[in-house]
């Protein structure tokens, strides 16, 4: 069964990012939200922990929460407005919110 | 047969609500009959630590709570092995018993297997 | 606020009837507050009072229905764990009606 991880806290406040990539499954994705996006900040370490798994990670990142922090996703990610948050909550089987 | 629920509990024991709210929803549903799982993991075994006292601090005694949960038919309880072994926690002196310990992977897969999944 | 009268000591009730203060409780206590229900405590009734006090002790919450069942198995057996002999001696409501007069809170996870 397939899990999207929701994430919507700072990485650089806690360890929400770093253990939901520790306990991932294969088929697992996740979307970053909120003060999540700050992630993509370049220059960092989240940054780096996700660049390095661009591979094998799905990640979906919340397109306006992105650009109101005026941060730029790398290529291999994946942006969605909120109807598409909604579609992809449907296409797995369950969704895990780190609250 | 009703859907069977994770509940990962992943904050401390004494400094906000939401220790106490993930063990509320625990018993809720274990007294409800439901099939539940409980992963500590993060600062969420700190909650396992022996010998905490909760009197010092004026309130419900959590610690003394999980005890209970076996009693409310919540015997799946599970630990991160990655969190003890940051906060410097053996995994043989969980407050409490019986407890599984899980590798990363392992972790992976119990998620895996549950219906749905709550992470507090 | 409610209150119980018992040996000319004042006792202070919640709304629902449970004791404000543990340390209220006595046998006294426990037989003016199952007057109140119509209940004439039996030997039968007062392990299980007794065995609700254990519980809290140890777990420092008041058991729901099937807590309440499997504890009283583990403890007293399976002919006193049951929901009948509970539900008989406590008028259908034992984990809330059996809390009060063991001087417990009002459980909180059962409806």
């Amino acid at each position: 069964m397939s899990t999207l991880h929701v994430l919507s806290h700072s990485p650089f406040a806690d360890s929400r990012l770093s253990s939901c990539l520790r306990v991932l499954g294969h088929e697992d994705a996740i979307l970053l939200c909120g003060d999540a996006v700050y992630a993509l900040t370049p220059a960092t370490a989240a940054r780096q922990t996700l660049d390095a798994k661009a591979d094998s990670l799905q990640l979906f990142i919340l397109d306006e929460d992105v650009k109101a922090r005026n941060l730029t996703p790398p290529d291999w990610v994946r942006s969605v407005d909120y109807p598409g948050f909604v579609e992809l909550s449907v296409q797995f089987d369950k969704v895990n919110t780190w609250l | 047969m009703p859907h069977s629920l994770l509940i990962i509990s992943r904050q401390p024991p004494w400094s906000g609500p939401n220790a106490r709210e993930a063990l509320d929803i625990a018993l809720a549903g274990g007294a409800f009959d439901l099939p539940l799982g409980m992963l500590f993991l993060d600062d969420g075994v700190l909650q396992l630590l022996p010998l905490q006292s909760a009197a010092q601090l004026q309130q419900k005694d959590l610690t003394a709570n999980l005890q209970a949960l076996s009693m409310f038919g919540v015997e799946d309880l599970f630990a991160c092995h990655t969190s003890l072994v940051e906060r410097g926690m053996s995994p043989n002196e969980l407050s409490v018993e019986p407890i599984q310990v899980l590798r990363d992977h392992e972790i992976a897969e119990l998620i895996d297997r549950y219906d749905q999944v709550i992470t507090i | 606020m409610k209150q119980l009268i018992v040996d000319g000591r004042t006792i202070a009730l919640d709304k629902d009837g449970y004791l404000e203060d543990l340390h209220d409780w006595s046998n006294e206590v426990a037989q003016a507050l199952a007057l109140e229900e119509d209940i004439a405590l039996t030997p039968d009734h007062w392990e299980i009072l007794e065995l609700l006090r254990a519980f809290y002790a140890e777990y420092q919450l008041s058991p729901a229905t099937r807590p309440l069942v499997k504890y009283t198995a583990l403890k007293l057996g399976a002919d006193k764990g049951n929901s009948l002999h509970l539900n008989r001696l406590f008028n259908g409501t034992p984990a809330k009606l059996a809390a009060k007069l063991a001087g417990l809170p009002k459980p909180t996870n059962c409806l």
